[in-house]
């Protein structure tokens, strides 16, 4: 198993993962992805959800939300708006989010932008209490 | 001889400025410590945005984004970063002069500046250059924001072809003694080194949902991250700046107290001397 790839998980605030590993998995912005060794250079959007990557038969989850995933040459970089492991995350918090942004998006008068703005906060804190559930 | 009472006077208003100084040391330290972490913290995320635009850059095509652009043009924006206050030692002086050194270099050229900070825009004000904007106190509270407002701006002037080639002037911080000048070409993005692209053979990205929607939004990204990011380093830099030099403020302020009352002592050794001096003389003149 010397075969193995670089993945480095960064956001804005912190660098949170740095590490050899033998697989990630990948919430696409068009589909989720698995990504092995040898795979082809890719550049994509994320969308908000669970990401988690397999090092030495453990499996390790967080959730992101939104950012870029780029492969080259067994690099994989991603580049994460937000991103926590499962046991960070303050459901509280979350849930406060996602009834605000509900109570936004049900407005008449919610503009397009707000609304877009609005429809990826509500994402992300569907994100943030789906993958949290079992803990 | 000296003055007793003007030396004492002196001291005091040493000892003032000493107090001063050591205050000013002690909130550039505090103010330091969280600037420093702001950054350290905010690099990673920049440089890997970095290396993925180097990629980016040396494989799609430069027609594809306005802001890959490379135009043969001679007109250069700089967004120079400066302090608001003062009494830091170098570092607004070095970015003023890198700035004025540059703009003598590129005289043919014709240059704007963007100005950061009251300390750079008190200097340029008056020197014939144009300046295109001003941000003045942004060193109270800057957020990510503010950079996304100011990373707007530069690229919106940039794709409406107003300027070609956009930099940035900052003080990068090195450490808190160190803080080093440099000047960044913002826009267009260029790749790192082309020499090393030519020699060996790159494959394209697949790219999803598309190139552009994805180079697009990243760009955008791209310019908010190194716009903050140059703002952090500056921040970091001034206060590092500000402690070193008001740290050694504060010593020189102790020398010369020390000096100060050296001078007093004797001062007032000898005025003592001089009074019993007179003092046996009149004795003497009544005995005899």
């Amino acid at each position: 198993m010397s075969q193995k790839l670089i993945l480095t998980i960064v956001t804005p605030e912190k660098l949170l993962v740095s590490e050899e590993v033998d697989q990630v998995n990948v919430p696409g912005s068009e589909g989720d992805m698995g990504i092995l060794y040898d795979h082809t250079p890719i550049l994509t959007n994320l969308r908000s959800g669970q990401l988690s990557y397999e090092k030495e038969g453990e499996t390790i989850a967080l959730v992101v939300s939104g950012g870029y995933l780029e492969v080259t040459d067994n690099r994989v970089t991603i580049l994460a708006e937000t991103g926590e492991f499962l046991h960070e995350i303050d459901r509280e918090r979350a849930e406060r989010a996602h009834a605000d942004a509900e109570a936004e998006l049900g407005k008449t008068d919610i503009t397009e932008e707000d609304f877009i703005e609005t429809q990826k906060k509500l994402f992300r804190a569907i994100a943030r209490l789906e993958n949290s559930k079992n803990n | 001889m000296p003055n007793l009472k003007d030396i004492k006077r002196r001291i005091r208003s040493v000892k003032n400025t000493q107090q001063i100084t050591k205050a000013m040391k002690l909130v550039a330290a505090s103010k330091l410590r969280k600037a420093q972490q702001a950054i350290l913290q905010a690099r990673p995320y920049a440089v890997k945005m970095m290396d993925v635009l180097n990629h980016l850059s040396a494989r799609c095509n430069h027609d594809l984004h306005p802001l890959l652009d490379v135009r043969e043009g001679q007109r250069n924006l700089l967004l120079i970063i400066t302090a608001d206050k003062g009494l830091c030692g170098g570092f607004n002086g070095n970015i003023i002069r890198k700035t004025a050194q540059y703009l003598e270099d590129n005289a043919q050229a014709e240059n704007s500046l963007i100005i950061a900070g009251k300390k750079g825009n008190d200097i340029f004000r008056n020197r014939p250059v144009k300046i295109t904007q001003d941000i003045i106190g942004w060193t109270k509270d800057f957020d990510y924001l503010k950079a996304q407002t100011i990373g707007e701006n530069l690229a919106a002037l940039f794709s409406e072809k107003k300027v070609d080639k956009v930099f940035m002037v900052y003080n990068e911080f090195k450490s808190v003694m160190q803080q080093e000048v440099v000047v960044e070409q913002l826009l267009p993005v260029v790749p790192e080194n082309l020499a090393h692209q030519d020699n060996t053979f790159v494959v394209d990205y697949v790219y999803e949902p598309d190139e552009e929607a994805i180079l697009d939004e990243l760009l955008k990204r791209y310019m908010t991250v190194e716009v903050y990011r140059a703002f952090l380093e500056s921040s970091a830099s001034e206060h590092g700046a500000r402690m070193t030099a008001m740290d050694s403020a504060s010593r020189n302020a102790g020398e010369m107290i020390d000096g100060l009352t050296l001078t007093y002592n004797q001062a007032r050794q000898a005025y003592i001397t001089k009074e019993l001096i007179e003092i046996v003389n009149g004795a003497e003149a009544l005995k005899g």
